[in-house]
């Protein structure tokens, strides 16, 4: 009985390491054949194309390698890389780089459709704008009627459009983050408000479609524009049904000032721009603000400006790739519990009220209101990511018990 | 005919020798009287015996059950342990460890008398045990009471919705976005970010 242990000890001891090295041996020829296949569909894909367009030295590592890795990968998801030239993303850039500085040279004045999908639906408005080259930009909004003889609330707003303005999106700073994020392609010719424009496409880096702008081809004003998110699904459509420039624009501008003002003035006085963002957010998380960097979506954070309220100080953080804009608004203190206009949604997992593409929640004694054009999707992860008051739990409720009586010990810690 | 009396007792015990023993036997074989007393002191004095032998024997287990309890306090005038010691201890598991104790060589645990075990330190022991429980039970049931309620106290905050998302539209170059139902608003010149 003892012999025959130790026999069958002595045939596990040969056969299980013979088994696991076939295995291995096998299992090393599957990989090298695999690389050899990603090789093979590498040098398809380099028959394919011309000169690659490369991502941007400013873009992060993980955009890079998935930039080589889609350049590998022979098929339908290198359409940007393998059919666009570097002189044709350059030439993509400089009509949004033209764009932007029309945008704010040109008198125009229009009227734009706006359609918009977020978190709290669809919105649509019509929007009268007058714009004075150099100048001041008037616009007034209305809801956009659900009957032809219905009348729409109005609401007229006056802008500096000395400040960074532009058109549907277009500024200089949202351009340049734009080349740092998106491949801009001219596609060519297309009309918007019966007049010619040249279209131009944004593609993400994994040559998905991400935007389409139109610009007016005799002064490169923005047009038209429409945004895609990452399923390909229209977010938001912005369109000219009629547009003027030139000196009658200017004209119309000047009547239209008399615009009756049933409107409030504003509470703040003004926002102070910070001249380092990231500086000025490193000094308010000394202050004990709890503010991101950076937001979900691959959001940096560009801009930041702050205002006194009579609440105390309100902070502006800006966070955009140029294309989607997320605005955060952070200020101490708690939600009043009359929100009379705002709906209660459950986003991200946590309890936020919603009015529009605005999102505003409490967390940790700051109140956080987020107004985004970006997809709803980022919105979300947005709200999920930032502080919440949501129940702490018994280890939470423990920490914050001890965090408290560590404050009464030593209350000047 | 006198009878032997205190002769009786010391001839019984032993203590009587010589001529005096020859006397007492002589006498034993004529009297019956003494003879019957003789008996009975006899058996009496078994009887003592016997009886003195039982108690050594309950005194012994008594030791022995304080051996096994691993108490070094010895038995009270009743021959039991106090009450509060006996039912404190683990007597199973000690005598586990005493019987391997014995196995390897060590004195019998029956017979061997209690070990003289640390008392002062068990009781430093158990109460700084006693006392870290209570600090540990109180610091977190007040950390737990004291952790609940809502939010940190600040000022309440309406969100000014339409000054934020004219603020919003001026930096990212797109329409405001008020609603018309609440209000109109109107940017001063010149006090908007640049």
């Amino acid at each position: 009985m003892h012999r025959h242990g130790l026999l069958l000890t002595a045939v596990a001891t040969v056969t299980v390491p013979g088994l696991l090295a076939v295995l291995a041996v096998r299992g090393h020829e599957n990989v090298a054949a695999g690389t050899v296949g990603v090789a093979a569909a590498a040098a398809g894909a380099a028959a394919l194309t011309g000169p690659f367009p490369v991502a941007p030295a400013s873009a992060r590592a993980s955009v890079r390698n998935n930039f080589a890795a889609v350049q590998r990968e022979s098929g339908a998801r290198v359409t940007v890389l393998s059919r666009t030239t570097a002189d044709e993303q350059a030439q993509g850039m400089h009509m949004l780089s033209e764009a932007a500085d029309a945008g704010l040279a040109m008198s125009y004045q229009g009227v734009a459709m706006i359609s918009q999908s977020g978190v709290d639906g669809s919105v649509r408005m019509v929007s009268k704008v007058w714009h004075r080259g150099g100048g001041l930009t008037l616009i007034q909004t209305s809801s956009a009627p659900s009957r032809p003889a219905a009348k729409a609330a109005g609401v007229s707003t006056e802008m500096d459009a000395s400040s960074t303005g532009g058109v549907f999106g277009i500024t200089k700073t949202l351009v340049t983050l734009l080349g740092k994020h998106y491949v801009a392609v001219y596609s060519g010719h297309g009309s918007v408000a019966r007049r010619p424009a040249a279209v131009v496409v944004l593609y993400r880096f994994d040559g998905s479609l991400a935007a389409r702008y139109w610009l007016d081809r005799q002064t490169m004003v923005p047009l038209r524009r429409e945004l895609f998110d990452t399923s390909d699904r229209v977010i938001d459509e912005d369109s000219f049904v009629n547009v003027r420039f030139g000196a009658t624009a200017v004209g119309a501008l000047a009547g239209a000032r008399g615009l009756s003002g049933k409107s409030a003035a504003l509470q703040e006085s003004g926002w102070a721009p910070a001249d380092r963002p990231s500086a000025f957010l490193a000094w308010l998380a000394g202050k004990g603000w709890r503010v991101p960097g950076g937001l979900s979506g691959g959001l940096p954070l560009y801009a930041a400006a702050s205002a006194s309220t009579a609440n105390g100080e309100v902070v502006d953080l800006q966070y955009s790739d140029g294309l989607y804009v997320v605005s955060l608004f952070v200020q101490r203190g708690v939600l009043t519990k009359d929100m009379a206009g705002w709906r209660q949604r459950s986003l991200g997992g946590q309890q936020a009220w919603v009015s529009g593409r605005s999102v505003t929640w409490a967390g940790r004694g700051f109140v956080y209101t987020m107004v985004a054009d970006a997809p709803a999707q980022t919105v979300r992860q947005v709200v999920g990511d930032l502080p919440q008051d949501a129940s702490p739990g018994f280890l939470g409720r423990l920490g914050r018990g001890l965090a408290r009586i560590a404050g009464l010990i030593v209350p000047f810690a | 005919m006198s009878h032997l009396g205190d002769l009786l007792s010391a001839l019984v015990d032993g203590e009587l020798s010589g001529a005096e023993l020859d006397r007492a036997n002589a006498h034993l074989a004529a009297c019956g009287h003494c003879r019957g007393e003789a008996v009975a002191l006899r058996r009496l004095k078994y009887e003592l015996r016997a009886l003195a032998v039982e108690i050594s024997d309950a005194s012994q287990f008594t030791e022995r059950l304080l051996a096994m309890a691993g108490t070094a306090e010895p038995a009270g005038p009743d021959g039991r342990a106090p009450a509060r010691r006996a039912g404190r201890e683990r007597g199973g598991r000690r005598m586990i460890r005493a019987r391997a104790a014995s196995r390897r060589g060590g004195a019998d645990p029956y017979t061997a008398p209690p070990s003289p075990r640390p008392v002062r330190r068990r009781r430093v022991r158990y109460m700084l045990w006693s006392t870290l429980s209570l600090v540990v039970v109180g610091v977190g049931g007040a950390a737990f009471g004291m952790g609940g309620g809502g939010s940190p106290p600040g000022p309440k905050i309406t969100p000014q919705l339409e000054v934020f998302d004219l603020q919003h539209a001026i930096t990212s170059g797109d329409i405001p976005f008020p609603d018309p139902a609440i209000v109109s608003s109107r940017v001063p010149v010149g006090a908007a970010t640049p």
